[in-house]
């Protein structure tokens, strides 16, 4: 099979829409980080949100990277470039995570646990603190991250390999990476969350939330991914390529998530709930108070209900244009999810000015878009397909599949 | 039979799921054969014999244990939950892989599927079954069973609907009925197959009746079609919210080891696991003993390995998330509780655990080991022990030392907890012997749609209606107006 | 026999069910039924062992209501679930349990989702089962011999005798023309 899936030329004019609108982005959470008054805190508090949803898709990629090697499906050879330009934006990650490491002390509590009056937390702190130090905190990073790139570029070895010689072998190799692959990411995502998350609450645990954040980010890059090649299904090449069926299965794979996300969410709830406990309870009686509480029905109805039952329909699922849009939906209310597991752990019950969230929303755009410039530009580096993977006819056949 | 896998191999790395030079006839034949044959095979009447003492066993403990009461069995205060609850779990879990097997892989289209779909139903219902005794003898008078459920009563009552245990008895009764109906669903064509075929006058009217006058109608088929593909996207989260319901019956209480909130995926990935190895444990030798490996190839068994293997991990993670979470919560007794598990009086249990479910399945990732049968049915064993050791290890060690020294006991299982267990496996290896002898064990119709004949070739059809082929001589006739 | 009476559908007039057609290849059938259909025929069947996707699409049966029913079961699941528990919960017998409300919504949700598959799970079979009319112990097309294969190897296409095309003479020319293996009577 022949290479003539080369990115088409005005990927580059959405890359610099890309850039252009995160540019305005950065202006915005400059300008609302300078007004708050209070800057380093909110600097700090919001690039945490923007940066655990952009690493969120990027980590999606590589997890999903290793599950269509894993699946050996026809879906996964369309959307490998795709995975492959999304991971590889852990590279930027990496880099964007030293602030972070900066500003540990805006951002968690257990940072400064000496000036905590209350003897009980504090006392839990200091048990909790051969874990949650700045130095063990950081060096976890560096592991983690060093996991993530090793698994990125052994994976993306082997692809581009695989352009060069037409090798089988070198699927089977990924193949074999993926396995084990998948088993150290799923512990890394899962501390990673810890740390970077569940931590902002250093009183509270649960031990699902590393799996929600898993299932979290698999949603989010799923939907990621969705609208990226409805993006390309809409230009030469891969206008070509990409048929109802691509779209049917990945579809599919996203009400799919959307349930196991929303299973792993109600299980968490139900279960403290009912136990009541003191040491868990809080985590949620917090989120059940004022803009929260309504936020929280909208990730119900927005996050769950709505895409899930859009989705039960085959019509839809096979319409690009109207699947991007449950796409869409869904990248947004991940947002809002993540505001809703994050932003209540800054406000410690004093509810702040709705102008305030506006920063999130101009952070998380700003940071956007650098990821999505460098996403872009690995997208159009190579081409658009692993053509010379044997699976490639397999997937590209017309299909009257369902 | 090893040497023909080897020789397989060779050829080609992913066996194929049918073995070659099958037809209709030749398909229908082997599988209908096993049922209408006249008399038994030697070799089922012996098995047969031992697994019915098994179930005998079981119908006495019952008999005597519905007149002693459940005082025969060794849990008490405050281990009031034991081989009862162990088993029941168990066994529902064992349970999960059969409408697994059918109904997630019918959604994902794995054609690998069709052979061993049956019989994994099959073994969900007699686990269910089996599942369902303990719970219900555990309430001690089980001639009360029905104020389980929510009916009008003179005593003015209702059911807590806020408990656990509640939602377990809808979920387990919800799940048996649809299992029944999804695996009887799946026989109609098959009984419409066998009362055709019938020998003789009683095998026609009894798989007629079963058949309930099945004609094969192509209008019937696509709604049969419509409904059973619902029926497994259905089953799916059904199966999945059973486990995790169970599981809730510990999470939502308050009791460290129990109250973690990962327990409903960890529960959920260890009956996926356990079902799947009891499916191994039982198809390894049926296959041999049936010769249907042409049915149930090596590709069945590569698979449903990596599935273990993978649902092994995921089970693996949960230990290692529990054990992290009980130092990270910072909490008294969850960490008091983590070394009892491990260090405490029953610790070997824990170790014995680890080594069946953690340890000896990391075989698995090695190819060699999953193409050699004795190897998987050996690790399949282990697992098997080791999902009944992880119940153990959650259920007694959690209560036998809870939050007041002052009550710890500790538990020891009398006699009758050993014979109703073991006895539960002779009834449900009873009821499998009288499927597998009774039953179409491999589906027959679905097996039919794995044969390259089955296929509708669009290009032959076209050419057929456009009056190229063969029939193109017959010009159609006009109708008036 | 009162030949005449009103009451009377054609097959019965004629003590003829229908023609049935038999075919040894699911291609064949396919082609033939879709012929059938061209031809103006609608009073039409086909019989095969195993579902054909082509074959009902090919006499002209495209949608089935069978996801209808299990919608609208599913619902009535849900709202059961739910109304079983808030009354019994919350109006007949308003019980503190550790506090929680009467209302307790989390705590629902399991029963609800039960419910749901539950009664859903009915619609499906149950519904498949009454739009295929099923138990019938008698139907006619068993009254051919050669129709014990239907479940077996063979594919059958029926066109009935009150389809207004039917003729006995043109219909059985019409379907032997089309490759038959055998073209027989069914007796009603």
């Amino acid at each position: 099979m022949d290479n003539n899936y080369a990115a088409p030329a005005d990927l580059g004019r959405i890359q610099g829409v890309a850039l252009g609108v995160g540019l305005l982005g950065l202006i915005a959470w400059v300008i609302g980080v300078v007004v708050s008054g209070n800057a380093r805190n909110v600097f700090f508090q919001t690039y945490l949100v923007a940066y655990v949803f952009w690493i969120g898709i990027a980590l999606g990629c590589l997890g999903w990277l290793m599950v269509q090697y894993l699946g050996g499906a026809g879906w996964g050879v369309v959307i490998r470039r795709i995975l492959e330009s999304g991971s590889h934006t852990l590279i930027l990650m990496a880099v964007l995570f030293v602030p972070i490491v900066v500003g540990l002390g805006n951002i968690y509590e257990w940072t400064h646990k000496d000036s905590i009056t209350d003897e009980r937390v504090r006392e839990l702190l200091e048990h909790k603190s051969a874990w949650l130090n700045p130095a063990f905190f950081s060096g976890r990073a560096v592991i983690y991250f060093a996991i993530w790139l090793g698994l990125m570029l052994i994976l993306r070895r082997r692809s581009h390999k695989l352009d060069e010689t037409g090798d089988p072998n070198l699927i089977q190799s990924a193949q074999d990476w993926s396995g084990p692959g998948f088993l150290i990411y799923g512990l890394t995502c899962t501390f990673a969350a810890v740390d970077w998350v569940m931590s902002l609450d250093a009183e509270w645990f649960s031990t699902i939330f590393g799996l929600l954040m898993i299932a979290g980010q698999g949603v989010l890059s799923m939907a990621f991914i969705i609208s990226i090649t409805v993006i390309l299904s809409r230009r030469e090449p891969m206008s070509h390529v990409y048929q109802p069926k691509h779209f049917h299965d990945l579809g599919k794979l996203l009400p799919a998530l959307v349930m196991v996300w929303a299973y792993f969410s109600f299980s968490q709830l139900l279960i403290i709930w009912s136990g009541n406990l003191p040491e868990e309870i809080p985590w949620f009686i917090e989120r059940f108070k004022g803009v929260w509480r309504y936020l929280g029905l909208a990730i119900i109805l927005l996050h769950f209900a709505l895409p899930f039952l859009l989705l039960l329909s085959r019509d839809l699922k096979r319409n690009a244009r109207r699947l991007v849009l449950v796409a869409w939906l869904v990248i947004i209310m991940r947002f809002v999810d993540l505001i809703w597991i994050i932003v209540p752990e800054f406000e410690h019950g004093h509810q702040k000015h709705l102008s305030e969230y506006l920063i999130y929303i101009a952070a998380t755009i700003g940071m956007g878009g650098i990821w999505l410039g460098w996403f872009f530009w690995q997208l159009r580096s190579k081409s658009l397909l692993p053509y010379r993977d044997p699976q490639m006819a397999e997937a590209l056949a017309a299909g009257g599949h369902h | 039979m090893a040497a023909e896998i080897q020789k397989q191999e060779h050829v080609d790395t992913r066996p194929p799921v049918m073995g070659p030079g099958h037809n209709f006839d030749s398909l229908t034949q082997k599988i209908i054969d096993i049922v209408l044959m006249r008399g038994f095979k030697k070799g089922w009447i012996f098995g047969f014999a031992i697994v019915f003492l098994g179930a005998l066993m079981l119908f006495n403990t019952i008999a005597y244990l519905v007149l002693k009461g459940v005082g025969i069995w060794g849990n008490n205060i405050p281990v009031g939950w034991a081989f009862d609850i162990i088993n029941f779990v168990w066994w529902i879990g064992i349970g999960h892989a059969g409408t697994l097997i059918s109904a997630i892989l019918l959604l994902l289209r794995q054609s690998w599927r069709n052979s061993i779909n049956r019989f994994a139903e099959a073994m969900t219902l007699f686990a269910v079954a089996c599942a369902g005794l303990f719970p219900a003898l555990h309430t001690g008078r089980p001639w009360v069973d029905y104020w389980l459920f929510p009916y009008p009563n003179t005593m003015g009552m209702w059911p807590n609907f806020r408990s656990p245990l509640m939602w377990d008895v809808f979920a387990v009764s919800t799940y048996a009925t649809v299992s029944l109906l999804f695996w009887f669903m799946g026989l109609i064509p098959d009984f419409a197959t066998l009362r055709d075929k019938a020998k003789n006058k009683v095998q026609r009217t009894i798989y007629g009746m079963l058949a309930m006058g099945w004609r094969g109608d192509a209008r019937h088929w696509h709604r049969y079609e419509s409904a059973y593909l619902l029926l497994a996207g259905l089953s799916t989260p059904l199966v999945l919210s059973v486990h995790t319901i169970v599981s809730f019956d510990f999470a939502v209480g308050i009791m460290p080891g129990w109250h973690a909130t990962i327990f409903p995926p960890y529960f959920v990935a260890g009956a996926i696991y356990a079902g799947f190895a009891m499916v191994l444990t039982l198809a390894i030798p049926v296959r041999k003993f049936y010769n249907i490996e042409d049915f149930i190839t090596m590709r069945h068994i590569r698979n449903m390995c990596k599935v273990m293997l993978a649902t092994g991990l995921i089970v693996g993670y949960g230990y290692v998330m529990e054990l992290f979470m009980a130092w990270y919560s910072g909490n008294t007794y969850e960490m008091f509780m983590m070394k009892n598990r491990i260090f405490g009086p029953y610790g070997f249990m824990y170790w014995l655990l680890i080594l069946c479910n953690v340890a000896v399945p990391q075989l698995l990732w090695v190819k060699k080991f999953r193409d050699n049968l004795l190897v998987v049915f050996i690790v399949s064993m282990f697992i098997n022990v080791g999902m009944w050791l992880e119940r153990f290890v959650i259920i007694v060690m959690s209560l036998n030392r809870d939050f007041s020294p002052a009550s710890w006991r500790m538990y020891y299982p009398t006699i009758f907890d050993f014979t109703m267990f073991f006895g539960t496996i002779g009834f449900f290896l009873t009821c499998m012997f009288l499927f597998i002898r009774f039953v179409p064990m491999i589906p027959i119709f679905e097996m039919k749609t794995l044969l390259p004949e089955s296929k509708v070739d669009e290009k032959k059809v076209e050419e057929l209606v456009s009056g190229k082929g063969p029939l193109g001589a017959t010009p159609l006739p006009q109708f008036g107006d | 026999m009162k030949a005449h009476s009103k009451n009377m559908t054609k097959q019965e007039e004629s003590g003829i069910y229908g023609l049935m057609a038999e075919f040894d290849d699911p291609s064949a059938v396919v082609a033939a039924a879709r012929r059938t259909y061209e031809a103006g025929y609608r009073r039409i069947n086909a019989y095969s062992p195993y579902p054909i996707e082509e074959l009902s699409a090919a006499i002209g049966y495209h949608k089935d209501l069978v996801s209808m029913t299990v919608f609208a079961f599913g619902i009535l699941g849900a709202l059961g679930g739910f109304a079983l528990q808030y009354w019994t919960s919350a109006i007949d017998y308003p019980l503190n349990v550790g506090g929680r409300p009467l209302l307790s919504l989390p705590s629902f949700i399991p029963i609800i989702f039960e419910c749901t598959v539950l009664l859903a799970s009915f619609g499906a079979f149950i519904g498949m089962l009454a739009m295929n009319r099923l138990p019938q112990p008698y139907h006619p097309v068993f009254n051919l011999p050669s129709f014990s294969r239907a479940s077996h190897d063979r594919f059958f296409l029926c066109v009935k005798a009150d389809d207004p095309n039917y003729s006995e003479v043109e219909t059985r020319a019409f379907l032997q023309g089309l490759g038959a293996k055998e073209v027989s009577d069914v007796e009603s």
